[in-house]
Formats: structure tokens, C-alpha cells, sequence
């Protein structure tokens, strides 16, 4: 009894620090709560909330695992924190790397259970910081340069630093103060200004597809006195044969001018690229406000030109840098059309390319589509279509009425906006009839077909007709496969041709009469007459050649 | 009379929305022709007589790229974006162990300059128009693979080898590229 109270205390007491954890050495630790990871840029922030509120001696550590290692690392920077945020950009990581995290609390040798954070890739949860910015004052713009946002070299945006397009906002810094919002690269000028005003200005980076980041500070900066030689205006480029034609406009008289160019893709590197500007060929020290230079100065890309005006003792300021993408100034040619009216009061239209001309023209290499203007020849309502087809057909038009077509090739993209001149008007008349002649035409056919069909169905019926009224007499010529044999034919058969049979009819030895008895139908007839002792009976025999005999016979009797 | 007019109105109609529609033809056929001319300048850059077989790397092109799986358009917009991006991002590096012509390489980068501007063009329309649910994990696989690239330069110190390597694999990722733009709807 007393052993068993022992035991039972024993275990009692052994027991209890299992069922009660807690009362072992103090509070149940809980891990935090509201886990989260922020980063801007190179900066990398855990955030988190205490899961009591009570302050006590409580820290906080952090771990980290590259998901294709499996091991658990330490997260430099949050090693025991006390409050409720460490900052762990010290850790060197791929940021495109998929990563897992793990905190919990501690306190002395307590611990809570470790909290993990869903595996992600620095790079994914990372925001775009402000980028920074620098100003130069024009009269009539402002040159800008702006650093992308991050550290130089390495760091979180090192791979992307090319591929940030900035936004940029700006508004006079007086009263009415209307912002205008433009997309700029890294070094650009903005234009358009009012000298000695104040401009103020802030730029945001973005990354494609829906990285957008913070806004710059604002900056202001005041535009100078407006200059004595204003930079030519209004720069284009016109393509013509195999030359480009740069032009320009310019108010004063008596200066000289200068372009230059420059690859566009220059503009979006970080960097000065003011020495890269290189001479158009033709355009240095030119008087007229125009310069021709060839096509294959430029290969297929985007380009920026700007022109300066010089009057010998100074210079303006370099214009506008405009953009000039080679593949714009494609010239289109007008396709060929040919019309035809087909039955039915249709007309179909064939489309081609122009003939090859020595310019060797570039509509094939362009995926094309057709705008195609249609009326008739007496009205003015004219119907325009998009047609992709070469191939095609108006159909159920008025019949013996007379069309006009005319067509120019487009490149199918709106942004685009290129076509060709229309092509030469093209008129054709329908044919007449439709509906009335195509029955006609059924009809003719229809009946030309009939007409054996007919024929055979009325020789049927005839057959019927005469089968039964006027039937045939002639035997079924199955019988004759039964009844070869000629007396049991005769016997069944009654046939039209009489037997006849030559009979001699014997009165007195002086007269011999041939007498000629026909045969009746009801049997062989004997017909003898005998005076004379000599009986010579006339037999009649079945077949004539028989009687012949006897009477050749009886003759030679005679004659003896 | 009005039921033609119907008719008119309709065609013109259905023939207005197939022209937006079809703006995928143009940009397949500027894609496929700009991959062209890359790879030509590409072929034009001469090559070593050195030996560089001990620097063959395997890059790992990311398999989604690779086995040519089903993206929608928007994401082969996105991808071949990315693709033209790295791809002149490599080629501004330093080129000088090379003896590559310097207007070769001018061209390449313009080119791919060029179709670069078109695809974000088209890529910010797509932004505008719709909520679209992009494919990061293909994304983040193909900047992974191009970072591979441009830390083995690094390592190698742009030699005149590990350029003739990269330009191997640059030429392959086109092969690559070639097919996703093939994909692109009609």
C-alpha cells in the first residue's frame, strides 16, 4: 500500500513536467506574428509583431535557406534583436534565387517554435527606390541626367539598369502650377520652355511589366535668359529614292548649320555620351535649312538627330533631338487591280503587287492589308473596306449597273500609320439577270435530262399496256425447253399451219383422180373409195412424202 | 435595301476589329526578321583560331524556353523583350580581347535597340488595356540564365575565348526565340 502511494507520487512528479511544459521554466514562448519581408532596392528589412505585448528580455533570430541546399544559414544582421525589425542587406544572395526564412523568439535558453515565411526571390518582392537627379538650365529647356536608383555596380538592379524607362513630372513653380507628365531617358533635355521661369520637377523609374517605383524629391531650377540665336525647329526626315532629305526651320537669315547623330540605344545607358554624336555626311556648314545624304549612312535602327545654327561669332544651342527610326520611312506603292463580273451580278476583284519597278519596292517584305473604296459609277456613296485577301468578291450588286474600285496597301498596325497612294480607279459593269436566268439555264438542263428518263418510263408502260390488252400469242419460250420433241409439240401446240396432205382417190382402174383432201383439224381423215377388186386402199399417211411413195408405187404398177 | 445596309455596316465593323487584332502579324514578322539580321551580324564576327573547348559552359537556357511550352502572347511579348534587352546588355560589355569590327557590333546593338523599343510599345498598350496575369517564373528563370552569362564573363575576364563561347550561346538562344515568335497567333 504503502510502496504503491510511493510510486504513485513518483510518477506523479515525473509526470507533471510532461502535461504542464509551461510551469517547467517559465512563460510559453510564441513565435512572432505578421511576418514580412520589405525591400527597397539594396535594402532588405524582416518586420514583424511580438506575439504578447509584455516586454521582457525577449530577442528575436532569423535564419535563411537557399531552397536547393536544404541547409539552415543564419541571417546576418538578425542575430538576437530586440526589436521588431533587422535589416539584413549584408547577406550575399543571388536576388533571383528563390530563398525560405524562418524567426522565432528567444528568451535565455527558451525558445518559441520557428515561424517561416513562404520561399520567395528578393527580386520579386523588391520596390524600386527614388532615382537620383541632376539639372542644367537652358534658355528654353532643361538638361537632365538622372542615376538610376540603387547602388552602381552589383546590387539589386544591376542586370535591369538599362531596361528602366523614367517618368517625369513638371510644372511652373507659380500659381497656376499644370503639371505635364513626359517619358524621358537617362539624359535628355526637355523643351518648350519659357526662359527665366521656374521649373520645378521629379522623376520615377518603372520596370516593365508592373515594377513602379518611388518618386524622386522634387527639384526646382530657373531657366536663363532667352539667347540671341534661337536652335532651328521643326527637324524631319523624308525618305526619297535612295537618299534621306533632313529638313528644318529656321526664322534668321545668314547662318550656317550643322547635324549630327546618334544611336539611340547611347541614350538609355547611364552614362555621358556626349562624345558619341557623330557628323551626317553633306549637313556641316550648310546655308539652306536642308541636307540630302544617302540611305545606307544609317542601318536599320532609331536614331537621334539635332541641328545648330551658327552665325560665325556664336552659336545657338543644339535643337531638339529628334527621333528617326529607319523602318518609318518605308514608301508603300499602290497595288494593281484587276475586276471582273461574273454571273449573278457579282464582280470579283483581284488584287497584286506593283510591278517591279528598278527601286525594287519593299510592299512584300511587309505583312499588308487593303483598303478598298467601292461605288457606283453614277452615285457618290462609297463603301470603304479592310480586306486581307487578294482574292474576293462583291456579291448581289444591281445587275447591268457600272462599279468603280480603287485601292492602297496598308501596314496593319495602327501605330504605324503607313499607306500607300491610292491606286488607279478600276470600273466594271455586272452582268445582267440573275435570279430569272440561272432558273432558265436549271430549268433547260433539268428538262434535257428528263428526257431519256421519260422515254424509258413510257416504253414501260407501253410494255404493260400490250401485255395485258393485246397479249402475244407466241409461247413463252420456257415451254420450248420441255417440249422438244415434235409430235408431243404438235399434240399440245395448236399452230395456225394446216397439214395438208395430197389423198388419191381411187374409183375405177380408167380414172385415176388425185383428189386433194384436206385435213380437218379434229383428226386425220380417211377417205378412201374402192370398186375395184383390187384394193388399193389410199392410206393417208401422216407425213406427204409417205403418200407420195405409194402413189409413185401404185403408178408402177400400173405401168407394168 | 436596309438589310444590306446591315450588311455593310457589319463587314465594316468585323473587318475594323480583325485589323486590332492582327497587330500580332506585324510584330511576328518584325520579330522574325529582326532575329534574322541579329544572327547575321552575329555570324559576321569573326572568330578565334585559339583553342577554347576547356571554356565550354553550360548556361542552362531555362527548360520553359527550351521545350518551347504554350505561352500566351502577351508573355512572349514580355519574354522576347527580356531576351533583345540582356542580349545588348551583353554586347555593350567590354569587347576589346575580341578584334571584333566596332560597326558590326554597332549594328547589332541598334538593331536590337530597335526591336526592343517596338516590343515595349506594344507592351504598354497590353498594360493599358488589360489586368493581366504575367508569367514571373519564366521571367525570373531567363534573368537568372543572361546573370549566369555575365558572371562567366566576368570570371573569365572577357577573353577572347569566352566571348566565342557566349556568342555561340547567344546565336542558340536566338534559335530559341525563333520558335516562341512561331507560336504567336495568326
Amino acid at each position: 500500500m504503502l510502496a504503491l502511494l510511493g510510486a504513485t507520487t513518483l510518477v506523479l512528479v515525473a509526470g507533471v513536467p510532461w502535461m504542464l511544459p509551461a510551469a517547467a521554466g517559465g512563460t510559453n514562448l510564441k513565435s512572432p506574428q505578421n511576418v514580412e519581408v520589405c525591400i527597397i532596392d539594396d535594402t532588405f528589412i524582416l518586420r514583424w509583431n511580438r506575439s504578447s505585448p509584455s516586454v521582457r528580455n525577449v530577442t528575436f533570430s532569423a535564419d535563411y535557406q537557399i531552397l536547393e541546399n536544404g541547409a539552415w544559414l543564419q541571417l546576418p544582421g538578425c542575430q538576437s534583436v530586440a526589436s521588431t525589425e533587422c535589416n539584413f542587406s549584408s547577406v550575399k544572395l543571388n536576388v533571383y534565387e528563390e530563398i525560405k526564412l524562418r524567426i522565432r523568439a528567444e528568451e535565455g535558453n527558451n525558445t518559441s517554435p520557428w515561424r517561416y515565411v513562404d520561399s520567395f526571390t528578393l527580386f520579386e518582392k523588391a520596390q524600386i527606390g527614388p532615382p537620383k537627379v541632376h539639372l542644367e538650365a537652358e534658355d528654353k529647356a532643361i538638361i537632365i541626367n538622372i542615376s538610376p536608383p540603387g547602388t552602381k555596380d552589383g546590387g539589386m538592379w544591376a542586370s535591369d539598369s538599362s531596361g528602366f524607362i523614367y517618368s517625369l513630372d513638371i510644372w511652373k513653380n507659380s500659381s497656376s502650377g499644370e503639371r505635364k507628365t513626359k517619358t524621358v531617358y537617362s539624359r535628355d533635355k526637355i523643351y518648350e520652355l519659357s526662359p527665366e521661369t521656374t521649373y520645378c520637377l521629379k522623376v520615377k523609374a518603372r520596370l516593365l511589366p508592373r515594377k513602379t517605383g518611388a518618386y524622386s524629391p522634387v527639384y526646382c531650377i530657373k531657366t536663363t535668359v532667352e539667347n540671341k540665336l534661337p536652335p532651328p525647329e521643326n527637324i524631319r526626315v523624308d525618305a526619297k529614292n535612295q537618299t534621306y532629305i533632313l529638313k528644318w526651320d529656321y526664322a534668321q537669315e545668314n547662318v550656317t548649320f550643322h547635324a549630327q547623330w546618334l544611336h539611340a540605344y547611347l541614350k538609355k545607358i547611364p552614362g555621358d555620351n556626349s562624345g558619341k554624336w557623330k557628323q551626317i555626311p553633306n549637313c556641316k556648314n550648310i546655308r539652306t535649312t536642308q541636307c540630302v545624304f544617302p540611305k545606307n549612312t544609317f542601318h536599320k535602327g532609331i536614331y537621334l538627330i539635332r541641328v545648330q545654327a551658327s552665325d560665325g561669332n556664336t552659336t545657338s544651342v543644339w535643337s531638339h533631338e529628334e527621333k528617326f527610326d529607319t523602318q518609318l520611312q518605308i514608301t508603300l506603292f499602290p497595288p494593281v487591280i484587276t475586276m471582273k463580273s461574273t454571273n449573278n451580278a457579282s464582280l470579283r476583284v483581284y488584287i497584286s503587287a506593283p510591278e517591279e519597278s528598278e527601286n525594287k519596292p519593299v510592299n512584300h517584305l511587309y505583312p499588308l492589308i487593303y483598303e478598298i473604296v467601292f461605288w457606283e459609277n453614277t452615285s457618290n456613296a462609297e463603301r470603304k473596306i479592310l480586306e486581307k485577301r487578294t482574292d474576293f468578291t462583291f456579291p448581289q450588286l444591281k445587275p447591268l449597273t457600272v462599279y468603280c474600285v480603287k485601292a492602297r496597301a496598308l501596314i496593319q498596325d495602327e501605330r504605324w500609320n503607313k499607306s500607300s497612294v491610292f491606286s488607279d480607279i478600276v470600273c466594271e459593269k455586272t452582268k445582267p439577270g440573275n435570279t430569272s436566268k440561272t432558273w432558265l439555264i436549271a430549268g433547260v438542263c433539268a428538262a434535257l435530262f428528263s428526257i431519256p428518263v421519260v422515254i424509258y418510263v413510257m416504253k414501260l408502260l407501253f410494255r404493260c399496256i400490250s401485255y395485258v390488252f393485246f397479249p402475244s400469242s407466241k409461247p413463252p419460250s420456257t415451254i420450248d425447253e420441255y417440249f422438244s420433241e415434235q409430235p408431243l409439240r404438235n399434240l399440245l401446240l395448236f399452230t395456225s399451219e394446216e397439214l395438208t396432205e395430197r389423198c388419191f382417190i381411187i374409183e375405177n382402174t380408167n380414172t385415176i383422180t388425185a383428189v386433194e383432201e384436206t385435213n380437218q383439224t379434229d383428226g386425220e381423215h380417211k377417205k378412201y373409195s374402192s370398186q375395184t377388186s383390187q384394193d388399193s386402199g389410199n392410206y393417208s399417211n401422216e407425213d406427204e412424202s409417205t403418200g407420195s411413195k405409194f402413189s409413185e408405187e401404185f403408178l408402177h404398177q400400173e405401168t407394168e | 435595301m436596309t438589310s444590306r445596309c446591315i450588311l455593310q455596316t457589319a463587314l465594316l465593323v468585323y473587318f475594323s476589329t480583325t485589323v486590332l487584332a492582327m497587330n500580332y502579324n506585324l510584330l511576328r514578322f518584325q520579330l522574325s526578321s529582326s532575329s534574322v539580321e541579329c544572327q547575321e551580324l552575329l555570324l559576321q564576327l569573326n572568330g578565334t583560331s585559339k583553342d577554347c573547348l576547356k571554356d565550354r559552359m553550360n548556361f542552362k537556357i531555362p527548360e520553359e524556353i527550351q521545350k518551347s511550352q504554350q505561352f500566351q502572347k502577351e508573355d512572349i511579348v514580355l519574354v522576347t523583350l527580356e531576351m533583345f534587352q540582356k542580349t545588348s546588355d551583353i554586347f555593350r560589355r567590354n569587347l576589346s580581347s575580341t578584334g571584333w569590327n566596332e560597326s558590326i557590333v554597332e549594328n547589332l546593338l541598334a538593331t536590337l535597340h530597335w526591336q526592343k523599343e517596338h516590343l515595349e510599345e506594344i507592351l504598354e498598350d497590353i498594360m493599358q488595356e488589360e489586368n493581366f496575369t504575367w508569367d514571373h517564373r519564366t521571367l525570373l528563370h531567363l534573368k537568372r540564365y543572361y546573370l549566369r552569362i555575365v558572371r562567366y564573363l566576368k570570371a573569365k575576364e572577357y577573353s577572347v575565348c569566352a566571348w566565342t563561347i557566349v556568342q555561340a550561346e547567344i546565336l542558340k538562344s536566338f534559335f530559341f526565340l525563333d520558335k516562341l515568335t512561331d507560336s504567336l497567333p495568326n
